[in-house]
Order: C-alpha cells, then structure tokens, then sequence
C-alpha cells in the first residue's frame, strides 16, 4: 500500500498542474500576508489582527481548494483503469490496498501543501496555526474523498473531471444556500456538504465531516472490489 | 497437490455466458497449456484466477487458498494478463522498482536488471515505455510476471507479437522456470509451442473444455493414423505385390515403390510386425520414421469432429 502511497504522492510533484496549484497557494498566500502586515495597524483597530493572516489563506482554500482538489486527483483511479496499467497493480496487491493507497498518497500532498502554506506565514504572524491546519485538512479529505469516489464508480475519466469541477462549483453554493434558506431539497443537501459544519459555532463540527470522508473512503473500496478490471 | 482447482466457475456478460461451469485441476510443477479458438473465454479465465475479474458463480481454489483469499498469495503468483499497459513515462527498470515494492520484495537495482536481461530488455533498462515496441512490452510483461520467482505462472499469450528467435529466449526461460518448480499457465494460439512445452493441455470452446489430457494422452485420443516412412534395398515387381497382400490386413493405406514404403496404421503395436515381416523377407531396412500426429492435427480433427456441432 505505500508503495502506491508514496507513488501517488511523488508524481504530484510531476505533473504540472499540481506545480502550478502548489505555486498559486504558496504566491497567494506569501503575497497577501505580505499585504495584511502593512495594514497591521487598521485591522487590529477592526478586531482581526493576527486572524487575518490564517482568514485569507482559510477563505482561499475554502473556495479554491475543491476546485484545485479535483482538478488534480479527478482521474486518480479511472485513468489507470481505463489505460489498463492497474491490471499489473492488482495482480500484485489487494484491491484494498489500490484504493488506500492512492486516497493516502493524495491526502499526504495536500497536508504537505497546507503545512508549507501556514509555514509561509509565520514569519509574518509569528505562530503555526495548528488547529486551523487541522480544519483545513478536514476539509480538503473531504474532496480527496468525493474525487477518488467519483473516479471508482465513473469510467470516463473526462467525465469525472467534468462532474468533479460541477459538483466543486454546486457544493459551495449549495452549502451556503442551505444556511438561508428554508427550501427543503437544498437544505438537506447542504448536510452533506462541509459547508454546513464549518459555518457552526464551535469548531468541533468540523469533525463530523470526517465522517463523510470515510463514507467516500468506505464506499469507493465496496464498488472497486466489485469491479472487472 | 493441486496448484489449482476450479469447480463450476462461471463467467456471464449481461445473458452471455463466456466461461461455463468449468471444472479445471492443474498439477503443481506441470507446464499447462490453454488452448482454444479467439473469444473461448480463455483470457477471462485466467482474468478470474488471477482476481481481474470477479467470477459470476462458482468457485476456485489457488496454491492450496479459496478463490476469496486470493489476497494471501497474491506474493506466490505470477501473471501477464491478456491486455495491460504500462506508465508511459516510466522506464523499464521504474516499472520493475515500483512493483518489487509493491511486492514488498527487496532486490536490489542488480537483480533487477538481471531480470531484465533474462527477457533481453537489457538495451532497453532506461528507456520510457512509451518508446517500446509491442513486443519489447510483451517482454516486460513477462518479466514483472516472474519478479516475484513466482509458484504459479500465468502467461496470457507470452509469444504473440515476439520475433522468433526472443520467441526461442521465451521457450528456454519458461522452461528453466519450470524446472525450478514454477507451475506455469499458458494459452497460445501457436500450437508448435505448446506442443514443446506443455505437459498438460486443455482445448476451450465457446466456454467449456472441450477436451482436456496430457500431450501423450491427447494424441492416442485423437490420433487417427500414424504415418510409417521404411526405406530398402530395390525389390522386384513380383515382391512388391506380394508385400502388397501381405500388409493390407496390417495396415489402413499404404504405397509401395521399388526402394520404399509409405503406410499409415492406425495402432503403433503393428510397426513392429511389419518390421518382422519384412525382415523375414530377408528386406534390408535402412531407415525407419514415424510420424505422430501434430497438435494442429489434433486440433483439426477435433474442429472437424465437434466443433462444427
Ligand atoms: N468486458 C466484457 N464485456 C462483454 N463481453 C466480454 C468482455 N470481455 C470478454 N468478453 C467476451 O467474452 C468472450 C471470451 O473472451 P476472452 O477474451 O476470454 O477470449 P479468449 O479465449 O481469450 O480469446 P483470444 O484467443 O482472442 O484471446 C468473447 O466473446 C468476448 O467478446
Ligand atoms: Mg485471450
């Protein structure tokens, strides 16, 4: 399984739209900071003060990442169906093992990049936001977690870059239109999105998007053992 | 022990039925060979054993785990499946090092190149796959098959798409496998091949096994002349047709010249007969040839016989 893990992980660095997201991330985030120390004086007058540091990097994430998280890992799994190189992988290891391993490997990039990202800012903010890091790590597997399942049930890896970047666009809206609204359909979606959980008062809300992390986890190893490959 | 026993394993497309109740038992150490016409259904076999492909019903036993526990021997077994790919932007040697950890094997970058070289990839270690010809693929497929130094291998058509002297390279490392102990599973459509390798074959029909022995077996089974060539001294005309009465009883068609004989018998304890025969004739023999009969006759009759039915 680590192998694949380590694999998965490894070729992020390879690919040229993840160097071009982990560039964007790492320049947004370097640059606003850079922003916000000259504006230290006012936004301590609004009650931000050193929030507004971490708060910029967390709302760039919060709208960016399910688009970044798709866009990357949309064809984790299809690809190598489709093209057949998964056949020589599993002959060789459990199914089991494919999928963790390729959800790990992903998982592992992003906690790398949102490490570097709140490393970015310390020098600024002198602090390691650990539990925002935590959140934000959450948050992102919930995505790992949707893009890995799309990519076991669906075939066409076009397809599934096409629904994953709909669906990273629809979560948000829906999410956050179900806190306003009454309408019943939109309300019950916005329960399986994170944006209901994150937009509570306390934290610890946060948690209970593991759950649907799992349940993506959980579901795409029940379809991929069933599948011919 | 068996290295493999299948029973009543089944295969349906939507309301195709691609392999059908098929009862199947492989020897441990025996060189198997799978035959069969395209679309039999041997690939999907070979795809269920290995676990591609996840059988409608039935069940099977592998190195002594049911088919569901496949994972406990996955280490154990070595496969080239029928149609797979490789990452285009690895190398050879890449894909070896990425798969031995996979199988949490520890060879060092040596070892590996050894295997490579066992295949004649050894020019080849560090270009991309990308740049591969089909048959340079075949021959990494052949190679990750046997990384492992696997119990039990299976080739899906290992020979398809080689030139024929790595075709030769194929044969002698399939056989030196063998002799190390590997069971080995083959389907090939080169009939020559299995001839010389195989210890054990099965012929696949629309799904089933159509018949199923050794090589020994198969060819008393399906042999309906043996062709006897015996050259000898010139004869006369007057002997010639006294040899002509004499073995008609012995003999199911025969040609006689001044200085040869061609006969085709149906049973191989008439040769020595008509050896005692002509030797009493006090006949010099110089040469006397057998011919058995080929797979591909076997084959064609049994085409001929059932097939068609
Ligand atoms: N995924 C699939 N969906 C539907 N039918 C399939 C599928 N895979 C194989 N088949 C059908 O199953 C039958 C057996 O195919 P299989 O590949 O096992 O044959 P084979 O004996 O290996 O033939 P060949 O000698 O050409 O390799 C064929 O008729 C094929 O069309
Ligand atoms: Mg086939």
């Amino acid at each position: 399984m680590f192998a694949i893990t380590w694999r998965e992980f490894t070729s992020q660095f390879k690919s040229i739209r993840s160097i071009i997201i982990i560039l964007f991330i790492f320049g947004v985030t370097t640059g606003s900071a850079k922003l916000i120390s000259q504006f230290e004086m006012q936004l301590k007058d609004l009650g931000l003060g050193d929030n507004a540091y971490v708060g910029g990097l967390m709302l760039l994430l919060f709208v960016a990442s399910p688009l970044f998280v798709t866009s990357i890992s949309h064809s984790i799994v299809n690809k190598e169906v489709d093209s057949r190189t998964i056949r020589f992988l599993a002959t060789k290891t459990s199914r089991q093992n494919i999928i963790l391993g390729k959800f790990l490997g992903n998982f592992l990039f992003w906690m790398f990049c949102l490490v570097i990202a709140l490393l970015l800012i310390v020098p600024f903010s002198h602090a390691f936001y650990f539990s925002e890091f935590i959140q934000s790590v959450i948050y992102v597997s919930y995505f790992i977690g949707l893009t890995l399942f799309l990519s076991t049930i669906i075939r066409n890896p076009s397809l599934t870059m096409f629904l994953g970047i709909s669906l990273s666009i629809a979560l948000p809206i829906i999410g956050i239109w179900g806190m306003f609204t009454k309408n019943f359909i939109i309300k019950s979606i916005s329960y399986v999105t994170p944006y209901f959980y994150y937009t509570q008062d306390h934290t610890s809300y946060t948690y209970f998007v593991l759950i649907f992390t799992l349940i993506f986890l959980v579901l795409s190893l029940m379809v991929f053992k069933r599948r011919d490959l | 022990m068996k290295a493999l026993s299948t029973k009543d394993l089944t295969k349906k497309y939507g309301n195709k039925t691609v392999v059908n109740h098929l009862n199947l038992e492989i020897e441990k150490g025996s060189i198997f060979g799978f035959l069969g016409k395209n679309g039999a259904g041997k690939s999907t076999f070979i795809n269920m054993i290995t676990g591609l492909t996840l059988p409608t019903s039935g069940s099977f036993e592998i190195l002594g785990e049911q088919g569901d526990s496949l994972h406990r021997v996955r280490h154990r077994i070595g496969v080239l499946p029928d149609y797979s790919t490789f990452y285009e932007n690895f190398t050879a040697l890449e894909h070896l090092k990425y798969y031995s950890r996979i199988l949490r094997l520890s060879l060092t970058t040596n070892e590996l190149k050894e295997i490579l070289k066992q295949v004649e990839l050894e020019d080849a270690i560090n270009v991309k796959t990308k740049n591969y010809s089909f048959g340079m693929k075949k021959k990494l497929g052949l190679a990750q098959a046997i990384i492992n130094k696997p119990e039990l291998l299976f080739l899906d058509e290992p020979t398809s798409g080689v030139d024929a002297n790595s075709i030769l390279n194929i044969h002698t490392l399939i056989k030196d496998i063998s002799a190390q102990g590997t069971t080995v599973f083959l389907t090939s459509h080169n009939l020559d091949e299995v001839e010389k390798l195989c210890d054990d074959i099965a012929i696949m029909n629309k799904g089933t096994i159509q018949t199923k022995g050794s090589m020994h077996q198969l060819r008393r089974e399906y042999q309906d002349n043996i062709s006897v060539y015996i050259k000898h001294d010139s004869i006369s005309e007057s002997k010639q047709i006294k040899l002509r009465t004499e073995l008609s009883s012995l003999v199911k068609n025969m040609k006689v010249a001044s200085d040869h004989l061609e006969l085709f018998v149906e049973d191989e304890s008439v040769i020595p007969k008509i050896n005692n025969y002509l030797v009493s004739e006090q006949i010099n023999i110089y040469r006397l040839e057998v011919e058995e009969p080929s797979l591909e006759e076997i084959f064609l009759n049994l085409g001929e016989e059932k097939f068609s039915a």
